[in-house]
C-alpha cells in the first residue's frame, strides 16, 4: 500500500474527532445565548432566548434556558413559568426536570423560611 | 468510520452543565426603602464589663453599610418593656419626618456562665507508668438570644423578625466575653443577611443546546 494512503488512514480519524469537537461556531440564537450565558451575559442570553421563542414558540430547550436565566436575575416567578412550559413541551427531559427540582428545592426552601417568621410574628400579635 | 467517529465524538453536545451563582428570594424587599436607622437593643440580660449595645449596634452598623446602598444611621432609643415592638403608634411617631426609613432594633441576652463536667479517661491498650484518671473539666460558656425587629417608621408595622438563639463553649478558661460575642454575632449574620439581602449561592444548572 502507498505510504501516503497508510498515513491519512492514520489521521483522518484523529482530524475528524478534532474538527467535531472543537467549540462550535455559534449559528443559531439559542446557541449565541449560550454563549453569552457562558461569559456571563445574562441580558443578551435572555434576549436571544426570547428571539427563539418568538419563532419556535415549542423550543423547550430555549424555555429552559431562558428559566436558567431569569433564576440568575431572580425573578422567580418567570424562571418558575418558563421551567413549567419547557417541562409541558419535553415532559420526559431529565435535564429540565434536574433543573426544575433544584429550582423548586430552593424557592420552597426560602418560604419556608419566610412562613416560619410569619407565624413567629403572627404569635406574638 | 470516520462517521461513527464523528457521531460519537458529539454524543455529549446536547447540553452544557454550568456552574452559577443564583441569588436567594429575600424575605423582605429592602430596595424600597431609602435608609436604614439601627437603634440600641433592648438588654434583657448582659454580661459583666462589656458595652453589649454599643459592640452590636457598631458591628451591624459596619457590616449593613458594607451590604446595602442605602443611608445607614443609629439612633438611642429608650425602651420600657418588649410590648413596645408591637406598639405600632410609638414607631410611627419616632420619626415622622422619614417617610421612606426602616428601623433595625429588637432586644438582646446574653450571658457567660462556667460548666464543669467529669471527664473520662479511655484505657489504653497497654499500661503506662503514669496512668490518667478521670478528672474535672471546666469550660467557658457563652450563649447570645437575639430578637432582631425590621420595623417601617412609616406605618409602624414588623416586616420581618427573628429570634436568633446561638451559643458556643471555650475551652479556654480566659476566654473574654467581647471575643465570644464576635463569634455568636458572626453566626447570627450570616443568617439573617441570607435572608435579607438573599446572598448568591453557587448552584448547577444545565442549558440545552
Amino acid at each position: 500500500m502507498n505510504r501516503n494512503v497508510v498515513v491519512l488512514l492514520l489521521f483522518l480519524p484523529l482530524f475528524v474527532i478534532f474538527t467535531s469537537c472543537s467549540q462550535p461556531k455559534p449559528q443559531t440564537q439559542l446557541q449565541f445565548g449560550i454563549l453569552a450565558a457562558q461569559k456571563g451575559l445574562w441580558d443578551e442570553a435572555i434576549f436571544r432566548w426570547k428571539k427563539v421563542i418568538q419563532s419556535e414558540p415549542d423550543s423547550s430547550a430555549a424555555h429552559n434556558n431562558l428559566a436558567v436565566a431569569y433564576e440568575k436575575k431572580g425573578l422567580w416567578e418567570e424562571a418558575e413559568k418558563e421551567y413549567e412550559l419547557a417541562l409541558k413541551l419535553s415532559p420526559n427531559n431529565k435535564h429540565i426536570s434536574a433543573n426544575y427540582d433544584k429550582f423548586k428545592d430552593r424557592f420552597e426552601d426560602s418560604e419556608k423560611e419566610e412562613d416560619k417568621d410569619n407565624k413567629k410574628k403572627d404569635k406574638n400579635k | 468510520m470516520a462517521g461513527l467517529l464523528f457521531l460519537f465524538s458529539c454524543s455529549t453536545g446536547e447540553f452544557l452543565k454550568l456552574r452559577i451563582e443564583i441569588p436567594r428570594k429575600t424575605t423582605i424587599q429592602l430596595d424600597g426603602f431609602e435608609e436604614l436607622i439601627i437603634t440600641n437593643f433592648l438588654v434583657k440580660k448582659e454580661a459583666e464589663d462589656f458595652d453589649m449595645n454599643k459592640a452590636l449596634t457598631d458591628f451591624f452598623s459596619a457590616e449593613l453599610d458594607q451590604k446595602l446602598e442605602q443611608k445607614i444611621s443609629s439612633t438611642a432609643i429608650s425602651f420600657e418593656n418588649e410590648e413596645l415592638f408591637q406598639n405600632k403608634e410609638f414607631w410611627q411617631n419616632l420619626f415622622p419626618d422619614r417617610k421612606s426609613a426602616i428601623l433595625f432594633t429588637g432586644s438582646l441576652e446574653y450571658t457567660q456562665e462556667i460548666r464543669k463536667a467529669i471527664k473520662s479517661m479511655e484505657k489504653r491498650q497497654f499500661e503506662t507508668p503514669f496512668p490518667e484518671e478521670s478528672r474535672i473539666e471546666a469550660r467557658k460558656f457563652y450563649s447570645l438570644n437575639l430578637q432582631i425587629y425590621l420595623i417601617d417608621t412609616q406605618t409602624g408595622d414588623v416586616l420581618y423578625t427573628r429570634d436568633f438563639k446561638e451559643s458556643k463553649s471555650y475551652r479556654n478558661p480566659n476566654q473574654t466575653a467581647p471575643f465570644a460575642f464576635i463569634d455568636l454575632i458572626e453566626t447570627v449574620r450570616d443568617v439573617l443577611f441570607r435572608q435579607l439581602l438573599g446572598e448568591e449561592q453557587v448552584q448547577e444548572r444545565y442549558l440545552i443546546k
